[in-house]
């Protein structure tokens, strides 16, 4: 694959109408299936939902989604009006953006994929079943649920790319609550910060975890510093880049910064990425830190007798 | 555990999560596969870089690892590939210290040495892919 086949992949931008229609192989003549099929159903839809309560009824979900009367009446009129909307079959941006809502709406309250899709299907089966009457011949009738098939596929679809895409915003919400979850500098002895990093350090991290050394030196008047980074995934140019950076800056204030828990994994790949850590004081273990700290503090360490 | 010569992951990278997704996923792989403590670290580190190259130069893109088998060995392949603005001078790109981003220049000539088979394919205006491998 060439890197410009890349652009034909489908991309994070929701489907055009003409888009949607094509990849599910709706034709103008489905489309008219579809409204003609509408025309013996549509006057039905009361009988619809009852039955199709009847059915919801039985599910454990029914309780804990429409316990309230006042909601399932609402939840029953725009149940009604999708399936009006659905025999119009008239798809254009307009219809996409209200199957979104109904797609954002489900995933909203928490229902289960699989309760939303199994309701399709009995749905699938009152329209074209218990619903449908007559007036079609057998190669008609099947043209048509042909065509009704395709149309209910494509709304499933757009519901369910709504809940994976709902699942996704809450995946980047939460990865960059992880992110934000403080930079806790803490003045472990007097003069001495310690701040240990965990997980993947990025340029906005990197700026946080500076400024919030910063500060700190600023105001505790902090003499020595140690970056613990042994729980960091991955030191490669750019947090390289960012811890000199940091232990740069903290010198100017006055505050000699130790980069602690290098491993020799670490150290390897730093030298094989050809960074130049210049005159950084780094030590493997945060305990050696702790030492050259106490040391560089005046502090003296002794084994009680 | 899966054997790494079947497994493949396929991560779409357009924003900072989509980086750290990728590492993770590479230091998986590559633990499961029994590489040195050292490998899986340029390993990580590769991917690291690549994917952050995305990101920077090309806005967007997509990060492959998955297994590879050679003549006598097994091993672990990254694609890194972009359809963005593409590199005109792959000779600067790979030397030290050769950044158009105002940053270390250091990540494509890191990679090459951190890893034992190194390819950059470029096309200005088409994109930019890096096939790189790290054998067992
Ligand atoms: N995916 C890419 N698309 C376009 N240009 C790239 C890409 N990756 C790298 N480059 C070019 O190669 C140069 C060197 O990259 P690298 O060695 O990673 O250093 P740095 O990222 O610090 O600039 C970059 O400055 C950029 O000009
Ligand atoms: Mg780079």
């Amino acid at each position: 694959m060439s890197p410009l086949d890349l652009a034909a992949r489908p991309a994070e931008k929701p489907l055009t109408a003409a888009q949607m229609l094509k990849l599910y192989q709706l034709e103008t003549a489905d489309l008219e299936n579809i409204q003609s099929f509408g025309e013996s159903v549509v006057p039905r839809l009361d009988d619809y939902v009852t039955r199709f309560y009847d059915w919801m009824e039985t599910q454990p979900e029914f309780e804990q989604f429409f316990s309230d009367t006042e909601k399932l009446d609402r939840v029953q009129r725009q149940q009604l009006v999708y399936w009006q909307e659905f025999f119009a079959a008239k798809v254009d941006e307009e219809y996409l953006d209200k199957r979104r809502v109904v797609g954002e709406a489900h995933a909203r309250i928490g229902l289960p994929l699989q309760v939303y899709l199994a309701a399709m299907n009995v749905s699938m089966k009152l329209i074209t079943g218990n619903l449908y009457k007559s007036g079609l011949s057998p190669d008609q009738y099947a043209t048509s649920i042909h065509s009704v098939s395709k149309l209910m596929h494509m709304d499933c679809a757009i519901v369910v790319q709504t809940f994976s895409a709902r699942v996704n915003r809450i995946m980047a919400e939460q990865n960059d609550a992880l992110m934000e979850m403080s930079t806790p500098v803490t003045s472990i002895w007097d003069g001495i910060l310690l701040l240990p990093i965990v997980g993947i350090i990025d340029s906005s991290r990197g700026q946080d975890i500076m400024n919030a050394m910063l500060a700190k030196i600023s105001k505790t008047r902090a003499r020595v510093a140690i970056l613990d980074i042994s729980g960091v995934a991955v030191v490669d140019t750019a947090v390289a880049n960012h811890l000199i950076k940091i232990t740069k800056a903290t010198r100017l204030m006055g505050c000699e910064t130790t980069i602690s828990g290098i491993s020799p994994a670490i150290a390897q790949t730093i030298v094989e990425l050809g960074i130049d850590v210049g005159d950084i004081q780094t030590t493997a273990t945060l305990r050696d830190a702790l030492v050259y700290a106490f040391r560089a503090t005046g502090v003296e360490i002794r084994q009680a007798p | 555990m899966q054997g790494i010569h079947n497994a493949e992951a396929r991560i779409a990278i357009r924003g900072e999560s989509d980086v750290a997704r990728a590492i993770v996923q590479a230091r998986r792989m590559s633990q499961a596969a029994a590489f040195q403590t050292v490998d899986q670290s340029r390993i990580a580190t590769t991917v690291s870089e690549l994917a952050r190259n995305i990101l920077k130069y090309a806005g967007q893109g997509e990060v492959i690892l998955r297994g590879c088998v050679g003549a006598t060995r097994r091993g672990m392949e990254i694609i890194a590939e972009d359809s963005g603005p593409g590199i005109a001078d792959t000779d600067s790109a790979l030397s030290d210290h050769y950044s158009s981003g105002g940053t270390l220049g250091l990540g494509l000539p890191g990679v090459q040495r951190m890893m034992d088979e190194f390819a950059l394919e470029s096309e200005p205006g088409a994109g930019t892919r890096v096939t790189v491998r790290k054998w067992l």
